[in-house]
């Protein structure tokens, strides 16, 4: 992966994104520019109230910059998404509690009209590749919340995006079954047969540094990027990765960046 | 009507005994959520024959539970009618035919309104202070003015009071639908945002299916009151079958016959529970595999 010399899927130029409320303007982004590469996992972290969140809105035209250009694939995010280029997982899994598993799955598919033979199919080998294939027919509130998240993830898949737009997916799961599902998530990723490019909001500090290519440390008020941290681990990345020294130095200066974040500001 | 939606109840039942190994739990479990019902109407009727005691109620007032049965099942007409029991039935058939009616036709402009109020924060300002002032006119007042002014223009008896009925069960499935059609989360609603679904799809697979529990659970509500529309508007109607007439027809001649009353009573309250209960199950059809609120 050579990020310099390949045009950006997605790129920032000088973006900011004002809220109007009743008390004033508050400025949630100011003058983010950051260009990323077809293929990148990105992680985007900060303290609460840095933006992140809002710089993943504006990709998948959730949101509208207030200023600034913003670029996905060469398009307006707008255009991008009625194309269809991305997929998304919420932190809570937002599946329909009135389908089950597999038609939570079909639910894109249905959408953009692909026929039912084609719908079935695509669900099937989903699930197989989360780790749900027992549990098509149940309904979510049959599951766990761990399992309804790997079922969030199989239904962004599900029409081959080539942005996964991710918001804290893991953050309201216990640590075991994240650690695990992180493995799970950089399993699929690698065995996609076009390496989609994942933007991935974390809290936390490891997760990002498992996980990503680069790390995008974000500061608030306003919100901006403070730092971008390289994350050269070799993949494929396992359990032992988390173990090695490289991984602690990679740790150590997303943390130092996120220092000198709060120094700034308290 | 009864084979289709029986279907995937049957399945459902299979699914749960393959999961459930002992035998006959299903029918252990029907039992035991029947047993609250039993003892509460045990408890009533103790309630009532002790309170007579206790109190020293005239029959007059409150007549024994076994005289009312027995006027139940007494025959008409100084004996050579058919059973009181089956001629309330009739009646209560006839009001039922009348509800239904209403009920369908108030339930059908309900969710109209719903949608269309759904639709703008202005509409829903400009139209649901009237919806409401609608329900603050007595349904007696009403009624009259329902039934003179269709049959003046000739329209079918039944079907003026199949209106007064429709009065009054449009407004709790407006209410109830609107709210569920904006029961969807911020959240939801972006997923299909990102999948480019247009306003049709965004209705049907997201907007129309969350609001079913809401839509439920107020046309459970708007099933009673349609039965009380149709009662109310069988009085100016000068009907001469019904339950309403029925309960006119056994006041009036109360003093030398006051079982005759509660029997009406008591079938009235049947239609009601009916209804509600008809409503109910085709919810739970509807509804099946959703979480149960509260389970």
């Amino acid at each position: 992966m050579q990020p310099s010399t390949t045009q950006p899927i997605i790129e920032f130029d000088r973006v900011s994104k004002i809220y109007s409320s009743g008390a004033g303007a508050v400025s949630a982004l100011h003058e983010v520019s950051l260009a990323i590469a077809p293929g990148e996992f990105i992680a985007l972290i900060g303290p609460s109230g840095c933006g992140k969140s809002t710089l993943m809105r504006l990709i998948g035209d959730l949101e509208q910059p207030s200023s600034g250009n913003l670029r996905v694939k060469s398009k307006t995010p707008e255009q991008a998404r009625r194309d269809r280029d991305y997929g998304i997982v919420f932190q809570s899994p937002v599946l329909y509690e009135w389908r089950t598993i597999r038609k939570n799955v079909e639910l894109p598919l249905e959408v953009m009209g692909h026929p039912a033979a084609q719908r079935s199919e695509r669900a099937r080998t989903l699930l197989n590749l989360v780790g749900l294939e027992d549990f098509g027919d149940a309904f979510p509130h049959q599951l766990s919340g761990g399992m309804q998240q790997r079922a969030s993830i199989a239904r962004a898949l599900s029409f081959e995006p080539s942005i996964l737009l991710m918001d804290e997916p893991f953050g309201a799961l216990d640590e075991i079954t994240r650690e695990r599902l992180q493995l799970e998530l950089l399993n699929i990723w690698g065995s996609a047969g076009q390496q989609s490019t994942v933007i991935f909001v974390t809290h936390s500090i490891p997760e990002a540094v498992f996980l990503a290519d680069r790390v995008v440390v974000m500061s608030p008020r306003p919100g901006r990027i403070e730092r971008i941290v390289p994350i050269t681990l070799p993949r494929p990345r396992d359990f032992e990765t988390r173990e090695s020294p490289a991984f602690f130095q990679c740790e150590t200066a997303v943390r130092e960046a996120l220092r000198t974040v709060e120094r700034g500001h308290v | 009507m009864a084979d289709t939606p029986l279907r995937p109840h049957a399945e459902r039942a299979a699914r749960t005994e393959s999961s459930y190994p002992v035998a006959g739990s299903q029918l252990a479990r029907g039992l035991q959520r029947a047993l609250p019902v039993v003892v509460t109407l045990v408890a009533l009727l103790c309630v009532w024959e002790a309170s007579k005691l206790l109190f020293r109620i005239p029959d007059q007032k409150l007549p024994h539970l076994s005289a009312i049965v027995e006027t139940m099942f007494s025959r008409t007409q100084g004996g050579n009618g058919p059973l009181l029991i089956n001629q309330m039935l009739l009646n209560a058939w006839a009001t039922l035919r009348v509800a239904l009616a209403g009920f369908a036709l108030g339930s059908m402009l309900g969710i109209g309104l719903a949608l269309l109020l759904s639709q703008s924060n202005a509409l829903e300002r400009g139209l649901l202070p009237y919806m409401i002032g609608s329900q603050t006119v007595p349904i007696l007042a009403i009624a009259p003015m329902v039934v003179v002014g269709m049959g003046r223009m000739g329209a079918p008896i039944w079907t003026a009071q199949a209106v007064v009925a429709a009065y009054l069960t449009f407004f709790p499935v407006a209410i109830g639908m609107l709210r569920g059609l904006r029961a969807t989360s911020a959240q939801s609603r972006d997923l299909m945002r990102s999948y480019a679904a247009n306003r049709m799809q965004l209705f049907w697979k997201l907007q129309f299916p969350a609001s079913l529990p809401y839509l439920f659970t107020s046309l459970k509500i708007a099933a009673t009151a349609s039965i009380i529309g149709a009662i109310i508007a069988e009085l100016p109607a000068g009907s001469r079958e019904g339950i309403g007439v029925a309960i006119l027809t056994s006041a009036q001649f109360y003093n030398s016959r006051p079982p005759a009353l509660y029997v009406t009573i008591l079938v009235a309250a049947l239609l009601g529970v009916v209804l509600y209960a008809a409503v109910a199950l085709v919810e739970a059809l509807v509804l099946r595999g959703r979480r149960v609120e509260g389970a």
